[in-house]
């Protein structure tokens, strides 16, 4: 079952959720911490990271920031997957007016460019880590819900080719226990790319002032000031996008490693 | 074939109703009226003047007839005024669409450019040395945030390198510039923009005509195509790719509303006047009609780029272009 | 009369992800010129495989472990590239099963047919679609005019079993191997096709090896059968000799299944 592939993605990410549990332990500093005399510090024995405008530790904020961008990665996800599978296997389940309504539904959010359809929502209602984290799932349940209603509908197909069977002595629902596992394969390794994404869109948002706001540090709001200290403090660019890229590529591997292993 | 057009075209109308409907949804979401935001500017705003306000703004009509006399204005393309200067929405859209049109296009353009021949180079020998090396790219390229990789770039190549310029679409003496001047000027400030925006559309497209490549070497008329003694390079440029190349038509159309979407990004960081940044602007400063405008014609513009596609498609596909009749 | 083909010792293997299978062993088949063989036997015997090895047109997962095959006295195991690809198509032709499948869809029958033409023969665009129309009319195809710019899709199996002839007898081959090319076709559109062949075999002057599962073919056409099984070649003869004298278990079960079937 294990690969390389997918051993090394549960490395990275096992190692990022350590840090995002075990923030407040191993952060030398206080995320929030102001220090007036060691602004803008390049990368130092008393700061690994170095430090951004405020005299922050950049590592610390990074190793708070993990706990806020993974569980918002996370949550967002449980939203979408979750509404994608309600909606996905009532439409395979029931078909007919339900089905076509709901597909429909799906064809018509799957013509926004997502991030437009965020924003939108996000000047309506203000940003905070808690819309944030529904908006994402309001908005992402469309592949999830694809995924569920096309594995429902083989398994109806199958099923009732079993159930002629199950005259015989075959038991239905050792079929069924059967079948579920493999109905659930895809729309987990959706949701785990689906976790990558979500990361990715609240780095976006936080980064454009309209996710999570100052000060909370998220990788995507650190980034914020990069902007504005370009060609001036490189570590402000490089290590939050680099921890962003990492977990990406880290979900990703886990993702690619299921799939082969699955095959 | 026509069949198939007119069915799709028949197809869109509930789109673009349901485009509507969502859209008008979203705003309608809002907890105060756009109306508040103005009144809060103006705190000596009298209540007759608000009940002016709202009847002009329609608010004080039931939902569903604030829905349709919206839809009947948008029909005709109005829109109606920013927030923020008073101007029709639809001309400072129109005005900035040339801009975004021309950076997606060329991203589309760069993407297809190399992805295609990387693709077809890894497919014809998967597993060899090139396509090792191009799927360890290609996953690197996935996972890099594309707005990160652009502060990178701006940092190294912008600032450090003093190659390129990192914003706005001209220097500060373009009119001084001759006319051979400013077109170079122009590009200059566009080939970051573009690199970026195309990076994950390219790793995307690459993987995709490695696996439509491999799929079409399997096909049993390449046996065909040997048995015949043609060389390798026929078979693979002449009769691979053409089988492996067709569905490429869809992929672009697919990757629309992420260009669409990127923009937004890309165009804030690079301070790039395009349709993106105005959506960016728009939304900052709360101006509900051209945000409006704007979720609309996104949607719009991504249904009519599948549209195309998909039209595309069906005529590059002589199975069915020429639908068999028996 | 010489042998135009002599295969002597074939071993093919099969390289899957968890076993290797031996598809052809041991196989010895020779072909005299203007010869019909027939190789018989079921699905998975190693008949396809046997053919394909011919010229070397098997899978990448399968390698020709060992033996020779001499075409015209030049084994063609070991040649260049160059040459067996001037081999292929001049000197050897396959005709397929399902038709359809084994030809462009993207592509017009001229243009497949006018393809080969155009490399080995050296001609212009135009003058190989015009042997591309000359070759359909010799396969009785009538509106040879019309067919010339369809695609196989908007074509019957029948008409698509006939341009693939056309297109395999394009440039004279002396061996013709078809591989079960009747087996999806409906039994009127069958006879057409052997017909067809023994036609133009008579005419053009080649060898055919044909390989079916179904042993009312060979007693039809052939000049002599081969049954092959588990790879290997079991018995060999005419089709009187074996119909009437089968010594492998496995030529009787074939020779029941095709009494049960009735005889054509």
């Amino acid at each position: 079952m294990m690969n390389k592939q997918l051993m090394c993605g549960i490395l990275i990410i096992g190692i990022f959720a350590l840090i995002a549990i075990l923030a407040p332990i191993i952060s030398p500093y206080e995320p929030s911490a102001i220090d007036q005399n060691s602004l803008l510090m390049p990368p130092s024995r008393q700061h690994i990271l170095g430090t951004d405008s405020l005299g922050r530790d950049l590592l610390s904020r990074m190793f708070y920031g993990s706990r806020i961008s993974l569980s918002i990665g996370l949550i967002a996800v449980g939203i979408s997957t979750g509404i994608g599978l309600a909606l996905g296997s009532c439409a395979g389940f029931y078909g007919g007016m339900i089905d076509a309504l709901i597909m429909r539904s799906v064809d018509v959010l799957l013509c926004f460019p997502t991030f437009f359809l965020i924003l939108a929502v996000v000047a309506i209602l203000e940003p905070s880590i808690f819309n944030i984290m529904i908006i994402i799932g309001l908005t992402s349940w469309m592949g999830p819900a694809r995924l569920i209603r096309s594995e429902i509908l083989s398994l109806k197909e199958r099923e009732f080719i079993q159930a002629a069977r199950a005259i015989g002595a075959s038991d239905f629902r050792i079929i069924f226990r059967h079948l579920i596992p493999n109905a659930i394969a895809p729309v987990l390794v959706n949701a785990i790319l689906g976790i990558a994404g979500a990361i990715l869109l609240e780095s976006g948002l936080s980064f454009l002032g309209l996710g999570v706001q100052p000060p909370i540090p998220s990788w995507g709001s650190i980034l914020i000031e990069s902007k504005s200290t370009l060609g001036i403090a490189w570590w402000i660019v490089f290590f939050p996008g680099l921890a962003i890229f990492l977990v990406i590529l880290g979900f990703n591997m886990i993702a690619e490693g299921l799939r082969k292993a699955i095959r | 074939m026509l069949n198939y057009i007119l069915r799709r075209l028949l197809g869109i109308i509930p789109l673009l109703l349901g485009i509507t409907i969502i859209s008008f949804a979203v705003i309608h979401l809002a907890p105060g009226k756009p109306v508040t935001l103005e009144q809060s500017l103006n705190p000596k705003v009298s209540p007759e003047v608000r009940m002016k306000l709202e009847r002009l703004y329609g608010l004080d009509k039931p939902l569903y007839a604030q829905y349709t006399n919206w839809l009947l204005k948008i029909i005709r393309f109005d829109f109606g005024r920013s927030f923020s200067d008073n101007r029709p929405v639809m001309e400072k859209i129109l005005e900035r669409v040339p801009l975004t049109l021309t950076i997606n296009l060329a991203s589309l353009f760069f993407m297809l450019i190399l992805a295609i021949p990387i693709g077809v180079k890894s497919g014809a020998k998967p597993g060899g040395i090139f396509d090792k090396i191009a799927t360890i790219l290609v996953f690197i390229g996935f996972a890099t945030p594309a707005f990160w990789l652009a502060l990178l770039l701006m940092n190294l190549v912008g600032i450090k390198l003093g190659w390129l310029p990192i914003s706005g679409i001209k220097s500060l003496d373009f009119d001084y510039f001759s006319f051979f001047g400013k077109i170079i000027d122009l590009v200059k400030h566009l080939i970051l923009p573009v690199f970026v925006s195309s990076i994950g559309g390219l790793a995307g497209i690459s993987r995709y005509m490695r696996f439509s490549v491999i799929d079409a070497l399997g096909q049993p008329y390449i046996i065909t195509a040997r048995a015949k003694g043609l060389p390798e390079k026929i078979i693979l440029y002449k009769h691979a790719l053409r089988n492996a190349i067709l569905p490429i038509v869809t992929i672009l159309g697919l990757s629309l509303p992420g260009l669409l979407g990127g923009s937004v990004i890309f165009e804030s960081i690079f301070a790039l006047p395009g349709i993106g940044r105005l959506f960016y602007e728009a939304v900052m400063m709360r101006d509900y009609p051209l945000i409006m405008a704007e979720v609309v014609l996104g949607a719009v513009l991504t249904m009519l780029g599948n549209l195309i596609a998909d039209i595309s498609y069906a005529y590059v596909d002589p199975r069915i272009r020429y639908r068999k009749e028996s | 009369m010489s042998n135009i083909l002599e295969i002597r010792n074939l071993k093919v293997n099969f390289y899957l992800p968890h076993q290797t299978i031996t598809a052809v062993e041991e196989v010895n088949l020779d072909i005299k010129k203007d010869e019909i063989v027939v190789l018989a036997g079921e699905s998975g015997s190693g008949k396809t495989i046997t053919a394909l090895s011919i010229t070397r047109l098997i899978p990448p997962n399968a390698r020709i472990i060992s033996g020779s095959i001499k075409f015209n006295n030049e084994n063609l195991l070991g040649l260049e590239e160059s040459r067996l690809i001037d081999i292929r198509g001049r000197g050897i032709a396959y005709i397929f099963q399902e038709p359809v499948s084994f030809l462009n869809p993207l592509y017009t029958v001229a243009e497949q047919i006018a393809e080969a033409v155009m490399l080995h023969k050296n001609k212009t665009k135009k003058e190989s679609i015009l042997e591309a129309k000359a070759l359909l009319e010799m396969v009785k195809i009538k509106d040879a005019e019309k067919v010339l710019f369809d695609y196989p899709h908007q074509l019957s199996g029948g008409m698509n079993q006939r341009v693939f002839i056309a297109m395999a007898l394009a440039l004279q081959p002396r061996l013709l191997i078809a591989d079960e090319p009747t087996t999806s076709l409906d039994v009127t559109t069958e006879a057409e096709i052997l017909n067809l062949l023994l036609q133009l075999k008579n005419e053009l002057g080649f060898s055919l090896l044909f390989i079916t599962h179904n042993l009312s073919i060979a007693r039809k056409i052939a000049d002599r059968v081969c049954i092959m099984h588990n790879g290997k070649i079991v018995e060999e003869g005419a089709w009187e000799d074996i119909y009437h004298s089968p010594k492998h278990f496995h030529t009787k079960e074939l020779i029941e299944a095709y009494e049960k079937i009735g005889k054509i």
